[in-house]
């Protein structure tokens, strides 16, 4: 016998509910303070200022990328060409720059050229799967093997280097500060104004249910479009970071990250499904995947079981994530 | 005779659609490139179809069971395979079948563990067999430390490559009996009409005592076993394994399906379009390595005509009815 | 001049005919009562109207100018809201902003203006306050709450529109009776601010008591506009439905089903679980038990509990005799159990396949089949559907092709090729045409005469007292009064309903 009230009493909301209907990435968080602490006893090194500078500067590229998903993953879509968009911007800049002598002016303009190659690769994308109506998944990997044959026919092979005023500025420092440090200072305050705009909240209540959103009213196809866009410039932003690490052009250099950027924002408690979640979640999630690489590094695994003990910490961070935010929410 | 109605409207359509589509490429790879619409010619062709459709087999039924359904393992799983098979088999004849069942033991393995993941711990299955991915492909950097990459049996590549009958290799054989055994599997049997059901209406088909837990396992174990099974037939075009040879598999088997006709959202669909989607897919592949362009070209045109075939299937229902 | 009027309008998809010819006319200050069964086109009437259906043919006016409808975008500018049937809500946003979606406020570079949000949703918020129960508030998200609740903030929405005609495609369905009395006095104020009103419901009170006109329609056709004073309800049901005029006469409630020595078909001893608590019953083999009481008072809990699609924590059900625990569907079904939910597109109904397929599962489990022929299918579900009078061209159409009161009858036939012990109505008729519900009820009647148990929670009253042997009231998850023989009255029941509510 239990003196539970009946169904008549609206479900209330819990404490810890609440915070997590609020804040869908604080089990990311959780998670990523966890691996960092893991890093701190395995290699108390491994917190120094320098260190963590150097993480990020790593993973930079990768939390650009699943925050550009994040936006397509709000509105329920995917996007499987994010990783062939930051190889085509990456080659195109690194010409571009070559081109036009690799002086200030220079850079300048390439990046311009670069947010507008990414801009126009999400506009593809966007018309593809929105206006189009192609399921997302199959037609933005048709778009990514579009975007790496572009690619490659922009930069054949890879190794043309970028010049040494970009890569010296991204990997140096700025008032005694790394440079990346003011990066991700602008990124976060460029992500708190987009989370406050219309779009945020459309991009949301298309994800939500497209066909409620469009009997409503809202302009479901420029919505998602849009959506596509600004993944599209965000994969361009992402392209800079990889460009001012790797200090080259590669066609083929994105490829691999466009899974991880997936596996990010899945971390970062941010639905699949749509509807649900935040770009602060997703910038975790990619931490969260660059901290597993290091960790797993410093616990000294044997280079060649390196790949297998990553793939299963990220398997089941990913599974414990979903678990932790599910119980948390039911 | 039941069924012919809806059955046309349901499957037929799509199924014409890509016999149309493969008839046209095949004319238009013969002008480009002389030759290239021969028997001999059609036949290898055919080969490497039926390699993907294999895989294409479980990819099928995995998203027909609905709830989002897709499994990105299988790339993982074909490689694994490929490299058991030929360690097992050693260049012998006698150990194919041992292992033919140690692959599909592998194969249901880490199906099943999939399944459970999807089913009992509810992880979407784009990110579950996502990360089975990251670890069949670290698993396999393991084993090519520790073993050699392994020989294919005389008779299993002599099956594939070689005609075994009325001038057709065995591999075509076999796709010929899983075309047939999926149809019968999806039109005439009771799980058939549960993996229609629970893409459908899982919550439906739960309320109506269809045991929708074990099936979606059932589903990623078949999924798996098809994975495996091609990664034998792989082994045996190739004579040998080498790293990551699945990983082609892992996308176009999806595309393969919705060239197919199937819907990615689950319960519509069937396995003849997916067999149709898997050789169109192979013969555009086919045409674009015969015409001499480079590489950038080829590629840019192979995703532009993936987009433009896309336009005539799955294109999802418009806002305004 | 019409506010608003549509002529010669229809729709089909693909071979259906959802709408063949829709004639209206709405007259501003008035709350103009679309009427007819299901599948009679008044949704996608209103649809069309609204923007979210692509019209084949026919003209819309507004004002007395031809206008071009070219979607819910569209519809808005053009002055129309609507409140959507199956409810346009975004589960992960809060209620202010699902009441503002459709048009944001926003300042200066797209940034949504949160004050004059919160302000505008609350004016909608306050005009529900008192009635909108527990946990309901502008920051609460619409996922988690009550059914009720979900339908006041599309209510809300749809009055957010602010449009000079509101289309209210069945709002009231999961309402409450002081909710409905609000939501009335809202439409009163609407129509001395002269503006036009479309209302769809299905409960003849809520038809006089609000309606001034009523457009009925049949088969997708308009067949005529009444004036609600000077027509009583048995000649819009005579209209609605036409060739069988004698449907709207009040059945003649069934006998109490003498208490035999035999054992009881359903034996359920004080169970718990989620939604209700100490529910005790007994119903004897050829009894029709009827739950009753306000929406949402435990009885389609206790009925899913019963079949497994929820816990129960304590207490003893038996089937015969027999105890069992379901653990699920699966197990409540192989145990005796059958159950039809008046929620058919979540809990019955498998889009998009045959008509086979969709009468079979029972079948498929009870027999262990492994094959599934079709001759040898079609002569087991046959029988079924035709004692249902079900209406349909082939087996191998999908059951989309049918209309709602058909889809259920499907749904049913499959119980019906194996035999259940007991049988669970929950709502069973819910949003069905009143020619299927007789049918329906014909049906149940016979089972029960051939000796099936059948417990029957209706959301209408009428079905209760024309149909069960012996009624529970429930209240707050509890039974709190049983009704037997002459007791079975309107007013009983009402008095029982309210009476600790």
């Amino acid at each position: 016998m239990t003196d539970t009230t009946p169904s008549m009493a609206a479900p209330k909301p819990q404490a810890d509910r609440r915070w997590i209907e609020r804040y869908p990435f604080l089990p990311a968080l959780g998670i990523l303070l966890v691996l960092l602490a893991l890093n701190g006893v395995f290699s108390p090194n491994s917190l120094s200022y320098r260190s963590l500078t150097g993480l990020i500067s790593t993973y930079l590229a990768l939390m650009m990328l699943a925050v550009a998903q994040t936006y397509v993953v709000y509105a329920g879509d995917i996007d499987l060409s994010a990783g062939a968009i930051v190889s085509l911007v990456n080659v195109v800049i690194v010409v571009t720059m070559e081109r036009l002598g690799g002086g200030g002016g220079a850079v300048l303009a390439a990046l311009g050229i670069g947010v507008l190659t990414g801009l126009a690769c999400g506009l593809i994308n966007g018309i593809v799967v929105a206006a189009l109506r192609l399921q997302a998944i199959v037609a933005t990997f048709a778009t990514s093997i579009f975007f790496t044959g572009f690619a490659l026919w922009v930069m054949p092979v890879a190794g043309t280097p970028a010049p040494a005023l970009f890569w010296r500025t991204y990997g140096g420092k700025f008032l005694g500060l790394p440079f990346v440090f003011y990066v991700v200072i602008a990124l976060a305050i460029l992500l708190y104004v987009i989370a406050r705009t219309r779009l945020a909240l459309q991009l949301l209540a298309v994800g939500d249910d497209a066909q409620a959103a469009y009997q409503s009213g809202l302009p479901v196809v420029p919505i998602r479009i849009r959506g596509y866009i600004l993944c599209g410039v965000f994969s361009a932003l992402a392209a800079f970071c990889v460009t001012g690490d790797t200090a080259s052009g590669d066609p083929l250099v994105g490829g691999k990250m466009t899974l991880f950027s997936v596996a990010a924002v899945v971390l970062g408690g941010t639905a699949l499904s749509g509807g649900w979640g935040t770009v602060a979640g997703s910038l975790f999630g990619a931490l969260t995947i660059g901290l597993i690489n290091s960790l797993v590094f410093f616990i000294g695994t044997p280079s060649e079981w390196q790949n297998f003990v990553q793939g299963l910490a990220i398997l089941i961070v990913l599974m414990a994530g979903i678990l932790v935010g599910r119980r948390a929410r039911a | 005779m039941m069924g012919s109605v809806s059955l046309s409207s349901l499957y037929r359509q799509p199924l014409v659609v890509a016999l149309a589509l493969i008839l046209l490429l095949l004319v238009i790879g013969n002008w480009l490139s002389p030759g290239f619409a021969s028997g001999t010619q059609i036949l290898r062709l055919l080969i490497v179809a039926a390699l993907l459709g294999i895989v294409a087999a479980g990819q099928n039924i995995v998203i027909l069971g609905g709830r989002e359904g897709i499994d990105l393992s299988v790339g993982g799983i074909v490689s694994l395979s490929a490299i058991v098979a030929g360690n097992v088999m050693h260049g012998t004849d006698a150990a194919i079948f041992p292992a033919i069942a140690a692959c599909l033991a592998v194969g249901a393995f880490f199906g099943l563990l999939n399944g459970l993941g999807v089913t009992l711990l509810r992880i979407p299955p784009l990110v579950m067999t996502l990360g089975m991915l990251g670890v069949l492909q670290g698993l396999l950097i393991v084993i090519r430390q520790g073993i050699p990459s392994g020989q294919a049996a005389p008779a299993l590549s002599r099956f594939v490559t070689q005609p075994v009958l009325l001038g057709l290799p065995g591999i075509i054989w076999l796709w010929a009996a899983i075309g047939i055994a999926m149809a019968f599997l999806l039109r005439r049997t009771v799980f058939g009409h549960r993996i229609y059901a629970i893409g459908s209406n899982e919550h439906a088909a739960w309320m109506a005592g269809v045991p929708v837990r074990r099936m979606r396992i059932s589903l990623f174990i078949l999924s798996g076993m098809f994975a495996a099974l091609a990664g034998v037939c792989l082994l045996g075009y190739s004579g040998s394994s080498f790293a990551n040879v699945g990983e082609q598999y892992m996308l176009p088997s999806i595309i393969a399906v919705v060239f197919g006709g199937t819907s990615l959202a689950g319960g519509k669909g069937g396995y003849t379009g997916t067999m149709a989607g898997a050789v169109l897919l192979v013969i555009l592949q086919g045409i674009l390595t015969t015409v001499n362009i480079d590489e950038s070209g080829r590629q840019m045109v192979f995703g532009a005509t993936l987009l433009l075939l896309m336009l005539f299937y799955g294109r999802g229902r418009a806002m305004r009815a | 001049m019409a506010k608003l009027s549509l002529r010669g309008v229809s729709k089909a998809y693909g071979a259906t005919l959802a709408l063949r010819r829709g004639d209206l006319e709405i007259e501003a200050g008035e709350v103009h009562v679309l009427l007819g069964a299901n599948g009679s086109g008044k949704s996608t009437l209103c649809k069309i109207v609204a923007g979210s259906v692509r019209p084949d043919a026919g003209e819309v006016l507004i004002d007395g100018k031809r206008v071009t409808v070219s979607g819910p975008q569209a519809a808005r500018a053009l002055g129309i809201g609507i409140f959507y049937q199956e409810l346009s809500l975004a589960a992960h946003r809060t209620v202010a902003e699902n009441i503002c979606l459709a048009d944001l406020p926003v300042r200066r570079g797209g940034f949504v203006d949160r004050w004059a949000l919160a302000e505008r949703a609350g004016r909608y918020i306050a005009m529900f306050a008192d009635v909108a129960g527990e946990g309901f508030g502008p920051d609460a998200l619409v996922g988690n709450l009550r059914a009720d609740q979900r339908q006041l903030v599309e209510i809300m929405k749809a009055l957010a529109s602010e449009a000079p005609v509101i289309i209210f495609d069945e709002p009231t369905s999961a309402l409450d009776r002081a909710q409905v009395e609000r939501f009335f006095e809202i439409l009163r104020t609407l129509k001395s601010q002269r503006r036009g009103i479309i209302f769809i419901s299905h409960r003849m009170d809520e038809i006089t008591a609000i309606g001034d006109r009523a457009t009925v329609m049949r088969d997708g056709e308009t067949v005529a506009t009444l004036d609600l004073k000077e027509t009583t309800p048995a000649e819009m049901i005579r209209l609605m439905v036409s060739e069988r005029s004698d449907l709207a006469a009040e059945t003649v409630a069934p006998a109490v089903v003498a208490a035999s020595g035999a054992a009881p078909a359903l034996s359920v001893g004080n169970i718990s679980g989620p939604g209700f608590r100490n529910v005790s019953f007994d119903v004897a083999p050829g009894e029709i038990l009827g739950l009753g009481g306000l929406h949402g008072q435990g009885q389609s809990a206790v009925l899913r509990a019963l079949f497994g699609a929820a816990k129960i924590r304590s207490g003893h059900v038996r089937i015969g005799g027999r105890e069992i625990a379901a653990a699920s569907p699966r197990s409540a079904i192989r145990g005796g159990f059958a159950y039809v939910s008046g929620d058919r597109g979540r809990d019955g109904v498998i889009q998009g396949r045959p008509i086979l397929e969709n009468a079979t599962p029972i079948h498929y489990l009870k027999q262990r089949l492994l094959l599934a022929r079709p001759n040898a299918l079609r002569d087991k579900v046959m029988p079924a559907l035709d004692s249902l009078r079900t209406k349909f061209a082939t087996l191998a159409h999908p059951i989309g092709s049918l209309s709602g009161g058909n889809q259920q009858k499907i749904v049913i036939a499959r119980w019906l090729i194996e035999r259940p012990d007991v049988l669970l109505l929950d709502d069973p008729t819910k949003g069905i045409d009143l020619a299927a519900k007789t049918d329906l009820f014909t049906l149940i009647r016979q089972l029960a005469a051939e000796g099936m148990g059948i417990v029957l929670y209706s959301s209408e009253d009428a079905e209760l007292l024309g149909n069960a042997n012996r009624i529970l009231v429930f209240n707050g998850g509890a039974v709190s009064r049983e009704l037997t023989g002459a007791d079975r009255t309107r007013y009983n029941l009402y008095q029982a309903a309210y009476e600790a509510a």
